[in-house]
């Protein structure tokens, strides 16, 4: 499509001479092409493949791991805090130290065991890059795979040498004058880092002596798949961190977890939080009310949803384009600031000593302001109307494209058919809008539970607090404000679940009326 | 004839290397080619859009001509015809409305702005008693000066303006170069890997295992934790492969057989011709960077000194509407003006034109590229 266009811009001639050059170029390099395809095709077979695997399974683990504070080898000590993983511990000793102030005062231990442990972490950290790079490399040619190798070897030895560093640590710490506050503990995390380096070590061992010698004049290779794969590693290794590692934290749901605790078996609680949520009537008092408000939300959300549809139309039917353009300029700003911005919209407007109230004493209309914010009447509806007036004018900008889509000569058929305006809009703008429509339709009916926290939380207050708590806000305040993280996690637990099964229903709706999917 | 159609098909892969690196020998000319092409590729969308500009021009010059093509191809300029009928009164009455519906839509979405503009530029006394209701009166903008004395509010502009600047970039770059990787059909698994990041668009785990995992991570309370988790961001690495995919693919394959190397490629092909895109996110990602909010109350609980504009301004409007706490005592002879009962008010008024003032200076100017925004992802499929 854009292709076409573009050529449009050309005068026949020249458009022509171009489109036949670009033609027989783009056959002789579809030629060329197929023949390098084919030859890349021709996959070689792996030497020493299952080790190769063994490989790049224990070092991408040992990766992972390096950043969870579970896992740290470098924790010897009570002192050290729980958050702090081994990635962490070495590259910033200030925080390795932070809980060990009195300790260095009052001369129970000696700083220079934390010196040593942190200088035992950076080793770690380096030997571990090193079997990650050396792993890294194994998906080269021969002569890279050697190399590979060979910097993995050398990795799992430096690794093995921080270990061995930081247990010299260990048993300093043992020495310390006062075990009771500097608290000794032997890390997990040692066993685990421990076992990789060991496992990386003999397995790059073995391959140092099992893969076949390469040509001298080799040169350094590696596959251009693998290649591409490689750069795109760290983004997909970024994007698993922060996007599929917090399922984990699903497990709380069947804890008894306080903030700062640790997680052991024996806090093992099973489903218990699930019947918690229907057994304790208070809860259910509030799961109640909570759903009410969310579905209330969204409900009028959608229930409001052809506003940007009507706004569309009747401002395309506007002729000044000056006018036009103002409009739309000024209707789109709400939608590019915060919600916190526009509640101080809110409190210039509507508050006691704002716009309405002021203007009003000025003119001798009333005597004393109220504060329109702090009530609770209709705050559903006020919600509603912050909603569409932050958002009407950036919705309608997809609908004003469309209309622009649609094609003149319908307008004109319709025209000479004698059909006035609204005729019009109704028989030839409408059905042309409709399936956009559908679509942002079923994706608000999909997002449904979803309502956000910006919004509820800043016009939130004490008054208005029962009609205002939405799904994302009640779990915001029972998890971060009150603690209580299990349950919290059980309610959010559902929601994204509900919701997944809802964007799947809408999706196949989508599918089956319409036969393109929304997602 | 079928001696010349053999020797095509025993071409091997080899000898087509050697020909492409024998025609790559004589570089001058081959890159000269290549170049010629990118340019001539430029040269089209610029005229394009010069075409689209001048029609416009002349549109708005000379309403009443308009340009149409006859049967031979040529095209004229022609008189329109005049208008036959006059406005009926159904025009008209729904012209009023019509105009009358946006004009007041439009003033809401700007008086309020304009309240808080002129409240924070007027005279202090008459603030305070309520009387800046439309003009505003004793302009001076002793507010703003005294913004200094706020206690913390500078290193939040500081930590906002660092995070907008830094994400931004990081978040553009890897969204150009993720998206010129998933379009490439030879990658390891490409199918895969690219669900795998569409899928994070539509599922979250939750509110609450997103801060215990960032916990867990060592992000909280650091200024890491603004910048790092941003840098994927599915929703635009889709818009920018969209786009990539929608450039003649051409123009890269020739490259390929220049021999240069993918990132070769992505530096001095991709990057340049995605630039209207990467404007796009780019300003999207600022604005969001911008009025982010929600992980510096979350994950910044411990560290005030990294909260974010937006969330220092939430602050400031909870406290009590007398701000005296959060002012600098020590700076308080140079903001006299501010001891009025409630000068928090419109302290809090200054603060907020404060964070709102980038976006509509910058709105009108790039309202294009928020538009097409809008629309890219509407039809990204």
């Amino acid at each position: 499509m854009g292709k076409s266009k573009t050529a449009d811009g050309m005068d026949a001639e020249y458009r022509k001479q171009y489109e036949a050059e670009m033609a027989a170029k783009k056959k002789e390099e579809a030629e060329n092409r197929k023949i390098l395809e084919a030859k890349k095709q021709e996959h070689p077979k792996e030497e020493c493949a299952p080790l190769f695997y063994i490989l790049r399974v224990v070092s991408l683990i040992a990766f992972f791991l390096m950043f969870i504070p579970a896992a740290n080898p470098a924790r010897i000590s009570g002192l050290i805090s729980r958050n702090l993983s081994l990635f962490t511990s070495a590259i910033s000793y200030s925080s390795l130290i932070s809980g060990t102030g009195r300790a260095f005062r009052t001369g129970w231990v000696s700083e220079s065991v934390f010196i040593m442990l942190y200088v035992s972490a950076i080793i770690v950290l380096v030997g571990l890059l090193g079997i990650a790079l050396g792993a890294c490399l194994s998906l080269g040619n021969l002569k890279l795979k050697r190399l590979g190798v060979v910097v993995g070897l050398g990795g799992s030895l430096i690794a093995i040498i921080g270990l061995v560093l930081n247990y010299v640590s260990y048993v300093q710490m043992q020495g310390a004058s006062n075990l009771d506050k500097v608290a000794p503990v032997f890390p997990m995390g040692f066993f685990i880092f421990a076992g990789a380096s060991v496992i990386a070590f003999i397995v790059n061992l073995i391959l140092l002596f099992a893969l076949p010698k390469a040509d001298k004049n080799m040169p350094y290779e590696m596959e251009t798949r693998f290649r591409l794969f490689l750069m795109f590693l760290p983004f997909a290794l970024l994007a698993f961190v922060f996007c599929y590692l917090p399922l984990w934290g699903w497990r709380y749901a069947f804890f008894d977890y306080q903030a700062g605790d640790v997680l052991s078996m024996d806090k093992f609680v099973g489903f218990k939080w699930f019947t918690y949520l229907f057994e304790n009537d208070a809860t259910k008092k509030d799961i109640v009310r909570v759903m009410e408000n969310t579905l209330a939300m969204s409900g009028l959300g959608i229930a409001t949803s052809w506003i940007p549809l009507v706004f569309a139309v009747f401002l395309t039917e506007i002729t000044n384009k000056q006018f036009k353009k103002v409009v739309q300029t000024f209707t789109t700003i709400p939608n590019f600031i915060s919600w916190i911005l526009v509640y101080t919209v809110a409190l210039a407007i509507f508050s006691t000593d704002g716009f309405i109230n002021t203007f009003a004493m000025n003119m001798g209309w009333i005597s004393s302001g109220t504060n329109y914010l702090m009530s609770d009447s209709g705050t559903w509806l006020k919600m509603l109307a912050w909603g569409l007036w932050k958002g009407t004018g950036w919705s309608a900008i997809i609908y004003i494209a469309g209309i622009a889509g649609i094609d003149r000569q319908l307008y004109e058929a319709a025209t000479v058919d004698g059909a006035g305006r609204f005729q019009k809009i109704w028989n030839v703008t409408l059905p042309g809008l409709i399936p956009t429509y559908m679509v942002m339709l079923l994706m608000a009916v999909a997002g449904c539970l979803s309502n956000g926290l910006d919004q509820y939380l800043v016009f939130s207050n004490a008054m208005n607090k029962t009609h205002m708590e939405v799904l994302d806000l009640y779990v915001y305040n029972l998890g971060i404000d009150g603690g209580s993280i299990p349950l919290s996690t059980v309610i959010g637990m559902a929601k994204s679940i509900v919701s997944v099964i809802l964007l799947f229903i809408a999706n196949s709706i989508s599918k089956a009326v319409r036969g393109e999917s929304i997602v | 004839m079928s001696d010349k159609k053999n020797s095509v098909n025993e071409q091997t892969p080899e000898t087509v290397l050697n020909q492409a690196s024998e025609s790559a020998q004589d570089t001058t000319d081959y890159i000269a080619l290549r170049e010629q092409e990118k340019a001539e590729y430029k040269r089209q969308k610029r005229e394009d859009r010069k075409r689209e500009r001048e029609e416009e021009k002349r549109q708005k010059a000379h309403p009443k001509y308009f340009t149409i093509t006859d049967s031979n191809g040529n095209e004229k300029t022609i008189k329109a015809p005049k208008r036959k009928f006059k406005l009926s009164f159904g025009d008209v009455i729904f012209f009023i409305f019509d105009y009358a519906f946006f004009g007041i839509f439009t003033l809401s979405c700007f008086f309020p702005f304009y309240y808080l503009l002129i409240n924070t530029i007027s005279d202090a006394e008459l603030v305070s008693k309520g009387m800046i209701n439309f003009i505003p009166r004793g302009i001076n903008f002793q507010n703003y000066l005294a913004l200094r004395t706020v206690n913390d509010l500078g290193t939040s502009l500081f930590v906002s303006i660092l995070r907008t600047i830094i994400g931004t970039a990081l978040m553009v770059f890897a969204s150009a170069f993720i998206g010129y990787l998933v379009t490439k059909q030879e990658m390891w698994h490409r199918k895969f890997w690219y669900r795998f990041l569409v899928i994070t668009m539509y599922f979250n785990a939750g509110l609450i295992p997103w801060y215990l995992n960032m916990s867990m991570l060592g992000l909280t309370n650091t200024f890491a934790a603004y910048i790092i988790p941003g840098i994927v961001a599915p929703y635009n690495i889709i818009l920018v492969k969209t786009y990539i995919e929608s450039i003649p693919a051409e123009l890269e394959e020739s490259a390929f057989i220049d021999g240069a190397s993918h990132l070769r490629v992505f530096q001095s092909i991709i990057w340049p011709l995605c630039l209207p895109i990467l404007a796009t996110i780019a300003i999207f990602g600022a604005v969001g960077n911008w009025n982010s909010f929600q992980d510096s109350l979350i994950l910044m609980q411990n560290s005030p000194e990294l909260y974010t504009l937006q969330h220092r301004l939430y602050i400031y409007l909870n406290t009590s509407s007398n701000l005296a706490n959060v002012m600098n005592q020590a700076g308080s002879g140079a903001s006299a003006a501010l001891d009025y009962a409630n000068n928090g008010k419109v302290i809090k008024y200054t603060i907020s034109m404060v964070s709102v003032i980038p976006i509509l200076l910058v709105y009108p100017f790039l309202q294009r590229y928020f538009q097409e925004g809008i629309m890219l992802g509407a039809v990204k499929g």
